[in-house]
C-alpha cells in the first residue's frame, strides 16, 4: 500500500513538472504541440507547401497532417465532413465558387480577427487584388488565396506571320485565322483547339464566348438565362469554329488533350487557362517554345454583363468545427505568405502565385516572362462571376456542360440545348 | 450428426448474422434517405418528402435514358462476351504448343485495374495519335472519332469492356470444359455424330451450368460498370455514355443531392434484382434436367 502511494505521488509530481517545463518551453510558441488536419488539392503549390511543412513546425511547433486529394473529388470529400460537423479538417482548400454556399451553410468562418493577431504572416497588400477580393463576403475575409489563374488566347506567332494574320482581337478574327491556317495547311495544322468534353471542361472555355458575346449564366433575378440571343449566338460560334476547324475528337477533349495538341505544335490557336503558358514555354516538353503569342480573351459585345476572362482562385478556408481556429488561420496565412510563395516557385512549376512580390520577382520573369504581361492583364480583367457562384453552382455547370456537349455533337441545336439547360437549372435553383 | 449439434455452425453463423444485420441496416438507411431531400449544400434543411424522389425519377428523362443505356450495355456486353468467350474456348479446346502461355496471357486483362484499362483504351482511341486510327488508316479507312462522337462513344467503351472481360468467360469455361467427361462425346462419335453435332448436342449442354454462372456474374458486373465510363468519357459526349450508375454518381458527387442519388441507386438495385431473378429462373429451371 505504502509503496503504491509513493509511486502515485512521484508520478504525479513528475507529470506536473513536465507540464510546467513544457509551458516554459513553449514561450513564444503558443501553439506548440497543436495538431492540424489540412485537406488540399493535388497541385504544384500543394507539393511545395508540403515540402516546407518542417519549417512551419520549427517556427510554430504546430504539427500539420496534410491530406492531398485530386481537385475534382475534393468538394464531395469535404462536404461529407462539413455537413456532418465532424471537425475532421481544420483547414480545407477549394475553388472560390463554393464560398457563398459554404458561408450560407455555416461551414467556414471569417478570419479577420485571427489574421489581425498574426500580422507577421499576413500581408493583405501583397496579394493580387483580384485574387484576394474573391474571398471577401459581406466585408469579411473568409479565405486566403493559394493559387489563381485566368484565361487567355494562345496563338502561334510564326504561323500567323507566315499566313499574313495579325493578333486576334475578336471571336471573328479567331474563326477567320483558324479557317485560313486550317485551309492553307490542308488541315495539317488544326485551326483551333479547345476543350469540348461534357461537364466543367467544356463549360469553362465556352463561358469565355458566353460573356464575350454579352450573355451570362444568370439573370438579374438569379434565374438561369442561357437561352438568350447572346447565349445562343455564343454557343453557335463556339461549336461552329470547333466543328469546322477543330481537331477530330474534340468533343472528348479535356484540359490534358487540348494542352498536348497545342504543345506539340499541331494546332494554331487555343483558348485556355493561363497556366498553359507555363507548359508552352517548357523546353523539356514543348515544341512551341518562344513561338506562342498571348492575347486577351476577346470581348465582342458592346454592353457586356461581365468580363470574358475567367478568374479561378483556390483558397484555404478554416472550418467552423475546427477546435484550433487560430492555429488553423495561422497556417493558412503562413502557407500563402510571400516567403513561401517565392520558395514554391523554385521547387515546383507554379505560375499561379498570388503574391505580388513573387509575381514581380526575378524568378517569375525568368521562367514565365513570355506570357507574364498577358497573364496579369487577364487577371485584372478577370470576372469573379465567370462561373456561377450560387449554392447549386456544380449542378448548373453540369447541366450547362450537357447543353454545350449536345450542341457540339450536333444532336440538338444550340437554342434547344440551352433551353433545356435553363429548365433543369431553374428546377435545381428552385429546390 | 443432426444439424442442431453441428459445431461448425458456430463458425459461420456469426458471420452470416453480421452480414445480414449490416446489409439490413444499410438498406433501411438508404430507404430512409430516399424519402427525404438531403443535399450537402442545404445542411440541416432536409425534410421528409415521401415518394417525391421516386416520382421525380420517373419524370426525369435523363435518368430514364441512363436506365436504358444500362440495360443496353448489360445485354450487349454480357451476350457478346459469353458468345465470343465460348467460341474462343471451343477453338482452344485442343492440345497445342504454348497452351499454357495463352492461358497466362488471358489473365492479363482481368488482373489490370479498370482505371488502367480505361486509360489504355483512351490512348488507343485517341483520334490523332491513337493506334485504332493508325490501323484504320493502314487498312485504307478514314479516321474514326471513337470517343468524341455520340453515335460511337458508347460502343467504344463496350469494346474496352469486352476486351477486359471476355478472358474471364474463357477461363471459367475452359475450367468447366477440362473437367467435363470425355466418354459421352466419344460415345456420340461412335454413334456417327459429326463434330459440330457433338459440340452442339453433347458438349455445350454439359457446359450449360458453368456458362449460366459466368453470364450471371458478367451481367451483375456490367450493371455496376463505372470505372471505364468515368475514365474514358465521363458520360459524354451529349450524355451518350451516361449509365444509371454514373448518373447516380453525378447526382451524389457533383450535385451533392444525396437523397435523390440514393433513390436512383435504390431503383437500380431493385431493377437489377428483378432482372437477375428472371435471368436465374431462365438459366436454372427448377424442375427437370433442362428446358
Amino acid at each position: 500500500m505504502f509503496s503504491r502511494r509513493v509511486f502515485m505521488v512521484t508520478t504525479t509530481a513528475a507529470a506536473v513538472l513536465t507540464a510546467i517545463a513544457g509551458q516554459a518551453f513553449a514561450q513564444g510558441k503558443p501553439f506548440d504541440g497543436v495538431q492540424l488536419s489540412v485537406l488540399m488539392e493535388g497541385h504544384p503549390t500543394t507539393d511545395a507547401i508540403q515540402k516546407l511543412l518542417p519549417e512551419f513546425k520549427e517556427l510554430t511547433g504546430i504539427d500539420v497532417a496534410l491530406e492531398v486529394v485530386p481537385e475534382q473529388d475534393i468538394t464531395a470529400k469535404m462536404l461529407l465532413e462539413l455537413s456532418s460537423k465532424s471537425g475532421r479538417y481544420d483547414v480545407v482548400q477549394n475553388n472560390i465558387i463554393y464560398i457563398p454556399g459554404f458561408v450560407k451553410n455555416g461551414y467556414i468562418v471569417p478570419l479577420d480577427e485571427n489574421l489581425a493577431k498574426h500580422k507577421e504572416q499576413f500581408d493583405q497588400a501583397d496579394f493580387v487584388k483580384g485574387y484576394f477580393d474573391t474571398n471577401v463576403v459581406d466585408g469579411k475575409i473568409y479565405g486566403v488565396p493559394v493559387y489563381g489563374e485566368s484565361t487567355f488566347v494562345m496563338y502561334r506567332k510564326d504561323l500567323f506571320e507566315q499566313h499574313g494574320l495579325s493578333e486576334p482581337k475578336t471571336f471573328d478574327d479567331i474563326a477567320n485565322a483558324a479557317k485560313t491556317i486550317s485551309e492553307k495547311t490542308n488541315k495539317e495544322i488544326v485551326g483551333i483547339t479547345m476543350r469540348g468534353q461534357q461537364g466543367i471542361q467544356g463549360v469553362y472555355v465556352w463561358a469565355a464566348y458566353l460573356w464575350g458575346f454579352g450573355g451570362s449564366f444568370l439573370d438579374a433575378n438569379g434565374k438561369s438565362a442561357l437561352a438568350t440571343p447572346e447565349g445562343i449566338a455564343s454557343l453557335d460560334a463556339f461549336t461552329k469554329v470547333l466543328k469546322d476547324y477543330g481537331p477530330v475528337g474534340v468533343a472528348n477533349f479535356g484540359w490534358e488533350e487540348n494542352r498536348l495538341l497545342f504543345q506539340q505544335g499541331k494546332a494554331a490557336i487555343t483558348l485556355d487557362a493561363t497556366v498553359n503558358g507555363a507548359y508552352n514555354e517548357d523546353p523539356a516538353a514543348s515544341s512551341v517554345v518562344g513561338k506562342v503569342g498571348y492575347a486577351p480573351v476577346p470581348m465582342q459585345s458592346k454592353s457586356p454583363k461581365g468580363g470574358s476572362s475567367s478568374l479561378a482562385v483556390h483558397s484555404l478556408y478554416v472550418t467552423a468545427d475546427s477546435q484550433n481556429q487560430e492555429a488553423a488561420t495561422l497556417f493558412s496565412a503562413w502557407a500563402t505568405a510571400k516567403e513561401q510563395q517565392l520558395k514554391s516557385m523554385a521547387s515546383d512549376p507554379n505560375s499561379g502565385v498570388t503574391s505580388l512580390t513573387a509575381l514581380n520577382g526575378e524568378e517569375f520573369t525568368k521562367r514565365y516572362g513570355a506570357f507574364k504581361d498577358a497573364m496579369i492583364a487577364a487577371i485584372n480583367q478577370g470576372n469573379p462571376q465567370y462561373l456561377p457562384t450560387i449554392d447549386q453552382a456544380n449542378e448548373v455547370i453540369n447541366n450547362t456542360g450537357i447543353a454545350v456537349s449536345k450542341a457540339l455533337a450536333g444532336t440538338t441545336t444550340a437554342a434547344e440545348a440551352l433551353k433545356e439547360a435553363d429548365e433543369v437549372n431553374n428546377a435545381a435553383i428552385g429546390r | 450428426m443432426t444439424q442442431r449439434s453441428d459445431p461448425s455452425r458456430l463458425f459461420y453463423q456469426p458471420i452470416v448474422a453480421v452480414l445480414t444485420v449490416t446489409s439490413l441496416v444499410l438498406t433501411v438507411y438508404v430507404v430512409w434517405l430516399s424519402l427525404r431531400d438531403l443535399s450537402l449544400m442545404r445542411a440541416g434543411r432536409d425534410t421528409f418528402v415521401g415518394f417525391d424522389n421516386y416520382i421525380r425519377f420517373f419524370q426525369d428523362s435523363r435518368g430514364l435514358w441512363a436506365l436504358w443505356r444500362t440495360v443496353l450495355f448489360t445485354v450487349l456486353a454480357t451476350s457478346i462476351e459469353v458468345l465470343l468467350g465460348l467460341a474462343i474456348v471451343l477453338f482452344l479446346d485442343r492440345h497445342f504448343f504454348l497452351k499454357r502461355l495463352v492461358r497466362t496471357l488471358l489473365l492479363v486483362p482481368i488482373i489490370m485495374t479498370p482505371v488502367v484499362v480505361g486509360l489504355t483504351w483512351r490512348f488507343i482511341f485517341d483520334p490523332a495519335t491513337g493506334m485504332a486510327n493508325y490501323v484504320l488508316s493502314r487498312l485504307g479507312f478514314s479516321a474514326m472519332d471513337w470517343l468524341g462522337s455520340p453515335q460511337v462513344a458508347f460502343y467504344s467503351v463496350l469494346i474496352a469492356d469486352i476486351w477486359q472481360w471476355t478472358p474471364f468467360v474463357i477461363l471459367l469455361s475452359m475450367a468447366a470444359l477440362d473437367s467435363a467427361p470425355q466418354d459421352p462425346m466419344d460415345a456420340a462419335r461412335v454413334d456417327g455424330a459429326r463434330e459440330w453435332q457433338v459440340t452442339w448436342y453433347v458438349l455445350l449442354p454439359m457446359l450449360r451450368r458453368a456458362i449460366a454462372i459466368v453470364a450471371l456474374i458478367r451481367a451483375i458486373d456490367s450493371i455496376k460498370a463505372f470505372d471505364l465510363f468515368y475514365i474514358m468519357t465521363r458520360g459524354g459526349p451529349a450524355l451518350s455514355t451516361e449509365t444509371l450508375n454514373y448518373y447516380g454518381y453525378v447526382l451524389a458527387f457533383t450535385n451533392f443531392e444525396i437523397s435523390y442519388s440514393m433513390t436512383v441507386a435504390l431503383i437500380l438495385t431493385v431493377f437489377t434484382n428483378f432482372a437477375l431473378l428472371a435471368m436465374y429462373g431462365v438459366l436454372f429451371p427448377k424442375s427437370g434436367e433442362r428446358p
